[in-house]
């Protein structure tokens, strides 16, 4: 009896959590008032009235999270390194300051570089918003602290003596560097890259600001779309990021483990 | 921001007795580090703060004058204090509705021998990969009129006329929940991991019924987990901004909403501003808070 009511409770959850992401893909075939459920007829309409501009999009978030989180390792990692390794004044004011991006939330960073990238194109003639560097300057604000943080947790566990033992072997400070210390390093700056990428992809308001017309990112461009007019064509594309979602979930949980990415979130 | 803090301590305890990485350079190899980010967010954001200080003069602009006008407003005006208390009854009502769903489970994963309970977990940390506007989208033929929910009500004879679900407040709490939930259930689950069944066992050897067990014994002792997951999930659900928009049809005023209508479509730059500011400091207050309680919750991994 007591075991009955918690199988049916727990499965109630699972199915709240389950639901609309099933939802998405079941009634991107329905025929005849998508947002009707159950679905009466099938059709595969929708996916053929997909608007070529959202693969225009889709290009453009790769693009930003590619180019954001190669910025973000490229500085971060050896960041990370200086703050955990180094002891010099102001270190763990340093370590807050760099980490602070995380804890403001997404829409104040959004406003914020949107507001600035105005005072820019006011003062320097420069423009940035509706740019890709506006938006990858924009993404850099989570970038940067997912990727440091990350590698910060990876060195907790880091050995010495390896290092110790290659230098001691006639490696040179470089040699020692890219050979011993970064390949060491790998799992934490893998795991910080890619949270930072599915981020980027995934982000809504920061892109909503700082992008625009022909740079604007695929969850944006939806979001507008769904604001306008919300059609079979939006389930469609709804259902294609389902299924490509679901695809990179089981590759991720095979190659970092989905609980760890997500322990390194908060 | 925990595991950073505790790789430092290692460290720094490791560097006591190792000499081989001290050394001036650090700094140096920082630098561009500290460049990157003093240009995409200390400065975007202290400009915001000095615009939070100035005036409108017209649709998208703004005067030269430093004015505290906007912050008194705030204070002192009935519209935007309604707008401060929606947000925060919001933010509570997720929070609760998160901690009531996810108690029991985070219950049972923590207590469990099934072999499922990797499955179960990831089934619960699945939904966070998949994009929030998506997710967002499938509660439409869920919730709304012509909906699942509505159907099997209507169908069954509950109701004679389609509850409205969607687009408005309750929508706005329903996206919440489902997309905060799984960050309350892994904080609850670490946290009533680490309570010793033993204990509730002695408890029912002494007489102790199911629910004094879980009022004297279960409650005190996960607490410090209920208190830090749901100062998580109140800060996640304060500063969420495309659930609220989405969900609540575009209608439902709280302070990420008000926000972003100030910057796209009234162009009060300055009041928007100041909201801004403000919901940044509520927002910091709350992580600092439950980086406190949450140093915990770091340990999920293992």
């Amino acid at each position: 009896m007591k075991s009955a009511i918690s199988t049916v409770l727990l499965t109630a959850v699972f199915v709240f959590l389950l639901a609309p992401i099933i939802v998405v893909v079941v009634s991107s075939f329905n025929a005849v008032g998508v947002l009707s459920f159950p679905p009466r007829s099938f059709t595969t309409r929708w996916y053929s009235e997909i608007d070529p501009t959202y693969t225009q999009a889709l290009l453009v978030s790769l693009k930003v999270a590619a180019i954001t989180v190669s910025i973000a390792v490229v500085v971060g990692v050896p960041g990370a390194l200086a703050l955990a390794r180094g002891s010099f004044p102001g270190r763990s004011l340093l370590n807050a300051a760099c980490l602070s991006p995380l804890m403001v939330p997404a829409l104040v960073v959004g406003v914020a570089a949107f507001q600035f990238s105005l005072v820019v194109w006011d003062h320097f003639g420069v423009v940035l918003g509706g740019t890709m560097a506006g938006l990858v300057l924009g993404h850099l604000t989570f970038a940067i602290p997912f990727v440091v943080r990350a590698v910060l947790a990876a060195h907790t566990h880091f050995d010495y003596s390896i290092e110790e033992a290659a230098q001691s072997l006639g490696a040179t400070p470089g040699q020692t560097f890219f050979h011993v210390t970064l390949p060491m390093l790998r799992p934490g700056i893998a795991s910080g890259a890619i949270f930072a990428f599915l981020i980027s992809l995934d982000e809504v308001p920061i892109a909503l600001f700082m992008g625009s017309g022909d740079n604007t990112t695929l969850p944006v461009k939806i979001f507008t779309a769904m604001e306008i007019n919300f059609g079979g064509d939006i389930l469609a594309v709804a259902s294609v990021i389902v299924v490509v979602s679901v695809i990179l979930m089981f590759m991720l949980d095979r190659v970092v483990g989905l609980e760890r990415l997500f322990a390194t979130r908060h | 921001m925990a595991p950073g803090k505790k790789a430092l301590g290692r460290i720094e305890g490791r560097n006591k007795g190792g000499r081989l990485h001290g050394g001036s350079g650090w700094p140096l190899l920082a630098s561009p580090m500290i460049l990157m980010v003093g240009l995409v967010f200390a400065l975007p954001i202290g400009s915001l703060i000095l615009l939070s200080f100035r005036s409108m003069t017209g649709p998208a602009t703004v005067g030269d004058e430093i004015t505290i006008e906007n912050y008194r407003l705030f204070v002192t005006d009935p519209f935007y204090f309604k707008i401060i208390l929606n947000t925060f009854w919001l933010g509570g009502l997720v929070t609760l509705c998160c901690v009531i769903i996810g108690y029991p489970v985070s219950y049972f994963l923590a207590r469990t021998r099934s072999r499922w309970r990797g499955m179960l977990l990831f089934l619960i940390i699945a939904p966070l990969l998949v994009s929030a506007v998506v997710r967002n989208i499938g509660w439409f033929p869920i919730l709304g009129n012509e909906g699942l929910v509505n159907w099997l009500l209507l169908k069954s004879g509950v109701i004679s006329a389609p509850l409205p679900l969607i687009s408005n407040f309750t929508g706005v709490v329903i996206g919440l929940v489902h997309a905060l939930l799984p960050f309350m259930i892994l904080t609850l689950t670490t946290v009533i991991q680490r309570i010793e069944p033993e204990l509730e066992e002695a408890a029912a050897n002494l007489g102790a019924g199911p629910l004094q067990r879980f009022k004297q014994v279960l409650l005190p002792l996960s607490l410090p987990g209920i208190v830090g997951g749901s100062l998580l999930v109140f800060t996640m659900a304060i500063a969420a901004y495309t659930t609220p928009v989405i969900m609540g049809g575009n209608r439902i005023l709280v302070m990420a909403t008000f926000i972003g209508q100030q910057f796209r479509t009234v162009l009060d730059y300055p009041t928007g501003a100041t909201s801004a500011a403000i919901l940044m400091l509520l927002g910091g207050m709350l992580s600092l808070l439950a980086l406190r309680f949450g140093a915990q919750r770091t340990e999920m991994a293992r």
